[in-house]
């Protein structure tokens, strides 16, 4: 079973890429996601990702990950609906009015987080993330200490969300239920969950630092990584793909 | 009662687990069931109270298929005991971590606030102190009393005594045993085959998901064939019991092959050890009495 944003082992194009250029690719594609509001390029951008997600048979955890994204989405989408007056008049409102233009918007909302979310999060499946805090230092010469901790962020993301799904299995056996109700009694019956996971968190966050610092923490410089992470032609390329694409998104934002 | 009864199950729907488990489990058993890690123990345990669904067959409690039943009911009529007592945990003091369970099953009342008091008073806790605040062991002990507050007829424990202490794993096995003699059905998955010997009654052994083997507790574990292909050592004395001879009974009444408990495989073993001392010693005492002695022969030169 896997995990939200644990890697999965493969030997694909995106697998083989330098972490760095997969970074540097995903930053420049969600920025030209919000650089414009161009709805077929946005499409387009939406059906590139889906493609990269394909190529290295990450469809599966894509759609999973496009379901989480869309319900936030549409969330603000709603909210733009309602609090965006643009366009012709197609429903009115106490304080306002719901538009054309409006509702283009709100589409245009839900697109472009789908689009942008894709490669990011898809970078974290196809990366282990050693190698990317390790490749931020060898490459970008950033320090390991903050390296580290970015890697530390993104590495306790699924743990807490283990730690979460086991805390509310051990409460649902306890009788809590959960699946019954609306999202009000549902996150009235999380909140004092909150507990046992900042505690689970606290402890694990406390046995991380004291196990790095007994393993020599702050002895390491960027030449104690044995692994080299070199730049290869595919990588440039694939730099160059995101810089065409930046560049095309902030044209059309400029048209 | 609890049925398996021809239960398939998996975590994503493609991987299965369990494949085809048929098992009842009688109204005030006390059932270990053990395996290797990855043998389908936990997931067998999780089907019993309804936190995983089976693809395929159904588990029954008192005929009642799982998937019928709400949460609450059948938290009413299975407690669960988790291998770690930090994810059950979730109150700021022990008093209120023991009425929370009452809550969740909406049984908040002053009988329920009486047995409180009266939990806290037999297990010995402070009420007002903080669980976060407790070592290991009594955290576990506070996560097994808030089980035996709400008094389900059905307790499962998954690996009870893991990461506690001899002293912390006594305390514990002794609560659930007094709960096994007041009549409450205990399943329980465990890897100390040392507590499996002296508690449970009957023993299911699980490979690769699916039962091998069932039946009495010394019997499984006499069984060589069974625990080698399951993985398994037996408890020690068991272990010493399969390499003795089988002789009849001299002291204890009771034979390496027919022993039920492991007081009953000491005193077996014992009694091999002293037959097999005394014949010994008789022996001996031939041998020595074919042997001239040489003291006596020195005096007569």
């Amino acid at each position: 079973m896997d995990g939200f944003l644990e890697y999965v082992p493969g030997n694909s194009f995106l697998h083989r890429l330098n972490p760095v250029t997969k970074i540097a690719f995903a930053i420049m594609f969600a920025i030209a996601c919000f650089c414009t509001g161009n709805l077929v390029f946005l499409c387009l951008m939406l059906a590139l990702g889906l493609a990269l997600a394909a190529s290295c048979s990450m469809m599966r955890q894509t759609l999973g990950l496009m379901r989480a994204v869309l319900a936030f989405s549409l969330v603000l989408a709603v909210l733009l609906l309602l609090t965006t007056p643009k366009g012709d008049l197609l429903v009115e409102l106490p304080w306002g009015y719901i538009g054309s233009d409006s509702i283009l918007a709100a589409v245009v909302t839900v697109i472009r987080l789908e689009a942008a979310a894709i490669p990011l999060f898809l970078t974290f499946y196809v990366t282990k993330m050693t190698d990317l805090s390790n490749s931020f230092v060898k490459v970008l010469h950033v320090p390991y200490r903050y390296a580290f901790t970015f890697a530390s962020t993104v590495h306790f993301i699924p743990v807490f969300m283990n730690d979460m799904r086991g805390i509310m299995e051990a409460q649902t056996a306890r009788g809590v239920e959960f699946d019954q109700g609306g999202m009000v009694r549902k996150i009235r019956l999380m909140v004092p969950l909150c507990v046992p996971l900042l505690i689970s968190s606290v402890r694990k966050t406390n046995s991380s630092a004291i196990a790095a610092e007994v393993r020599g923490f702050n002895l390491r410089t960027r030449e104690s990584g044995y692994k080299r992470y070199p730049m290869t032609g595919a990588d440039w390329a694939v730099i160059a793909l995101g810089v065409v694409v930046l560049a095309a998104a902030i044209a059309l934002s400029l048209l | 009662m609890i049925e398996f009864l021809d239960v398939h199950a998996s975590y994503d729907g493609t991987t299965p687990i369990l494949k085809g488990i048929d098992l009842t489990i009688e109204d005030g058993e006390f059932v270990a069931f053990v395996g290797t890690n990855g043998a389908g123990k936990s997931t067998a345990m999780r089907l019993v109270n309804g936190l995983l669904k089976p693809d395929r067959g159904a588990v029954l409690i008192d005929g009642v298929p799982t998937t019928q039943l709400k949460t609450s009911e059948l938290a009413r009529r299975v407690g669960f005991l988790f291998q770690n007592p930090d994810r059950q945990i979730c109150s700021s003091t022990v008093r209120d971590e023991l009425l929370f369970g009452f809550q969740a099953v909406g049984r908040l009342d002053d009988e329920a606030r009486r047995r409180v008091d009266q939990i806290i008073e037999e297990f010995r806790f402070d009420g007002d102190a903080d669980p976060f605040l407790l070592n290991r062991g009594t955290r576990q002990l506070l996560a097994l009393a808030s089980i035996v507050v709400l008094a389900p007829p059905v307790v499962v424990l998954d690996e009870p005594t893991t990461g506690l202490d001899f002293c912390e794993c006594v305390k514990v096995m002794g609560i659930i045993s007094q709960l096994h003699r007041a009549g409450t059905t205990v399943i329980m998955v465990c890897h100390d085959m040392e507590v499996v010997a002296d508690f449970a009654e009957r023993v299911v052994v699980m490979t690769d998901g699916r039962v091998v083997d069932q039946g009495p507790t010394f019997d499984v574990l006499r069984n060589r064939k069974t625990l080698d292909e399951a993985d398994l050592v037996p408890p020690q004395m068991v272990d010493v019991s399969l390499l003795l001879p089988v002789m009849e009974p001299r002291f204890a009444g009771t034979s390496v092959a027919t022993a039920n408990t492991l007081a009953e495989m000491q005193a077996a073993i014992e009694d091999v050890a002293a037959g097999g001392a005394a014949a010994m010693a008789a022996s001996e005492k031939d041998a020595l009495d074919d042997v001239p002695f040489q003291g006596s022969e020195r005096k007569e030169r």
